[in-house]
């Protein structure tokens, strides 16, 4: 049976497509995909556009339902969805615009390491990382946390790490929200997310989950290299981690419990997936500090991750973190609903920004930013798959004006796992790394088969498209040297 | 036999399980969901423990479809945190107020981990009998 979606299109310009109002009785507002005609052709193989469209059925929606050209489907919402809700005007918020890895997200860190001076040592640092970072499925972090410290960490977030040892203030400065979003309400998390949560701090997670060092291969604009101090062969790390089984658990239990809230509150969407409820509403609060609190722990989380990345750098290397330059760059969710401030047709509104797969991508100036990306504008950090590129962007004002602040993610999955299974060999895969120079290890069986680059879209042609359409500017591609899947 | 099948879903996994009945269907869908997380290291099986697992049937328009995945949800969640691999599922009962099945459960440990599910979501969930078979069919989209 095909996937493959056939609906209305019009090309707003080259980097824009709108699916119109018109395409079902019930969308409030237009969708909007941001693609060129090449990644358009992948997208409309699956049903995300029908997503797409789906999600401008829910009630407050302002402007579009947004989805970057990373685009692909999910359940509810489309992976690499944006949609912002007006919390005045009956704005709901939907467990499923956030997603089951609630601020599943990705950090950066940069080194004053060259590549020329370790390359030899390249395995020795990727062993260490497989041996130091828990990694797997349900994991469990040397990292152990009583569940009053857990309560802790979800209100604090990265800065109770911070206070453990586990980093510096300077951390906290290069993360989103400062690591801590305020408003977690532990009271709303249930005891069965508790669980799931209690031994996983300092755990990579599995599938998509990894952690790699990079090396700078491409300059795209001097003078944000330079402010960023970022040159070529320049040695960089990418983590990449999320809340794991506590914000599957919060995810799980208030799309349940908004099941209800369609009826309660007279809401029409035509997929249960996307069960929601009045921002204001009682319902709609306790999710938000649930929310909240998995994005905290989420912090938390790669902060921890940092921690080992570092401690395993010093054990390998026999020198300090310090030393090797392994400072932040940033943090960034891209699975999180957020109440932002926008100017909607004249007037100051809070929204609920809903970022499903999609990247903050704030520009210079922007209130939220600390004082040393006030001129830069935020970094946004795109993991591509583990053989091809990653990038290091800036957030841009006109994002802010057309997006709600957001950009793409990463590359986006084009072939199901299913299929990645079927098609790609592991053997094969295996030489490719090898070839590339590219150092692998898995705790996964299927995890190598299933998250080959085959499985995903090019990341510097989704990346080409944002940069093209203004909505994140490029400001360096790093590739991979070694990589640590979960 | 496997009593599933793997379907076509671009990020997630998509599985079409199918039963002789819906009893049988909750059963059934249990044991898929161990096969598909886990594969047994070749070790001595460990003790096993009894639990109970119970889903409250709540009032609304699609009772049964609601049902198997809250059932899914608790199988999956209760694995997670417990970190025990489930099987010997029995049914103990299914009526008006909902479902309560026995199993057994092994300490993790003992297994090889093949896929982490994270949750079983309602995206194009279908749960249905195959008229005029007594036999039931489920299909759910998991996100791993």
């Amino acid at each position: 049976m095909s996937n493959a979606w056939d609906g209305p299109l019009e090309k707003i310009d080259n980097f824009r497509w709108q699916i119109p109002k018109s395409y079902k009785g019930g969308m409030r507002v237009p969708g909007i995909i941001y693609a060129d005609e090449k990644l358009l052709k992948d997208i409309r193989n699956d049903k995300a556009m029908e997503q797409v469209a789906n999600v401008a059925f829910l009630p407050g929606i302002v402007r579009a339902s947004l989805a970057m050209p990373d685009i692909h489907w999910g359940f509810g919402f489309p992976i690499g969805g944006v949609a912002a809700t007006d919390i005045e005007n009956g704005g709901v918020i939907s467990p499923g615009g956030v997603g089951y890895d609630i601020n599943c997200g990705v950090r950066m860190l940069k080194t004053n390491l060259e590549y020329d001076g370790i390359k030899d040592k390249i395995e020795n640092l990727v062993y260490a990382l497989f041996s130091d970072v828990p990694a797997g499925v349900g994991s469990k972090g040397d990292i152990r946390v009583t569940q009053r410290e857990e309560k802790e960490i979800l209100l604090k977030g990265s800065k109770w790490a911070v206070e453990k040892g586990y980093g510096t203030q300077e951390d906290l400065e290069c993360t989103e929200e400062y690591g801590a979003i305020a408003g977690a309400d532990p009271g709303a998390v249930s005891e069965r997310a508790f669980e799931r949560g209690k031994s996983q701090s300092g755990t990579l997670g599995s599938g998509n989950h990894f952690l790699e060092i990079q090396v700078i291969d491409q300059l795209y604009d001097r003078d944000l290299c330079d402010e960023f101090n970022l040159n070529l062969g320049q040695i960089t790390i990418m983590i990449h981690s999320g809340s794991r089984g506590l914000g599957y658990q919060v995810c799980e239990d208030y799309a349940r419990d908004m099941i209800h809230c369609l009826q309660k509150y007279n809401i029409n969407v035509p997929d249960r997936q996307l069960a929601c409820a009045p921002v204001d509403s009682p319902e709609g609060k306790a999710y938000l500090g649930a929310m909240k609190c998995a994005a905290n722990y989420a912090w938390a989380n790669r902060q921890c991750l940092m921690h080992l990345t570092r401690q395993s750098f010093e054990r390998v290397m026999n020198m300090s973190w310090e030393k090797m330059g392994m400072f932040l760059i940033y943090d960034v969710a891209h699975n999180i609903a957020k109440i932002e401030k926008y100017t909607i047709d004249g007037k100051e509104k809070n929204l609920c920004v809903h970022r499903k797969g999609a990247t903050r991508a704030f520009g210079p100036g922007h209130p939220a930013l600390p004082e040393r990306y006030k001129k830069t504008g935020q970094p946004v950090i795109i993991p591509g798959d583990m053989g091809r590129n990653s990038y290091l962007l800036v957030g841009t004002k006109k994002a802010e004006e057309e997006t709600f602040g957001s950009t793409c993610h990463g590359a986006g999955r084009l072939k199901s796992r299913t299929a990645a299974t079927k098609d790609i060999n592991l053997d094969t895969l295996l030489k490719d790394f090898k070839s590339k120079g590219i150092i692998v290890k898995a705790s996964g069986r299927g995890t190598l088969v299933e998250e080959a680059p085959q499985a995903y879209k090019d990341v510097n042609e989704v990346v080409d498209v944002v940069h093209n359409a203004g909505i994140a500017k490029r400001v360096c591609r790093m590739r991979p040297l070694g990589v640590v899947k979960g | 036999m496997k009593n599933y099948e793997l379907l076509e879903h671009t990020a997630d996994l998509k599985v079409r399980f199918t039963s002789p009945g819906l009893k049988e269907l909750f059963v059934d869908s249990a044991a898929a969901i161990s096969d598909i997380i886990a594969e047994r290291k070749d070790v001595k099986p460990a003790k096993k423990s009894k639990i109970s697992i119970r889903v409250p049937l709540v009032e609304g328009a699609d009772r049964v479809e609601d049902l198997f995945v809250d059932w899914l949800n608790e199988v999956i969640s209760l694995s997670a945190a417990k970190e025990m691999i489930f099987s010997d599922f029995k049914l103990i009962k299914l009526d008006e107020s909902g479902l309560h099945i026995d199993a057994m459960g092994e300490a993790m440990k003992n297994f090889r981990i093949n896929t982490e599910i994270k949750a079983a979501t309602r995206h194009e969930l279908k749960v249905n009998r195959l008229k005029p078979s007594p036999r039931w069919q489920a299909e759910v989209i998991f996100d791993v």
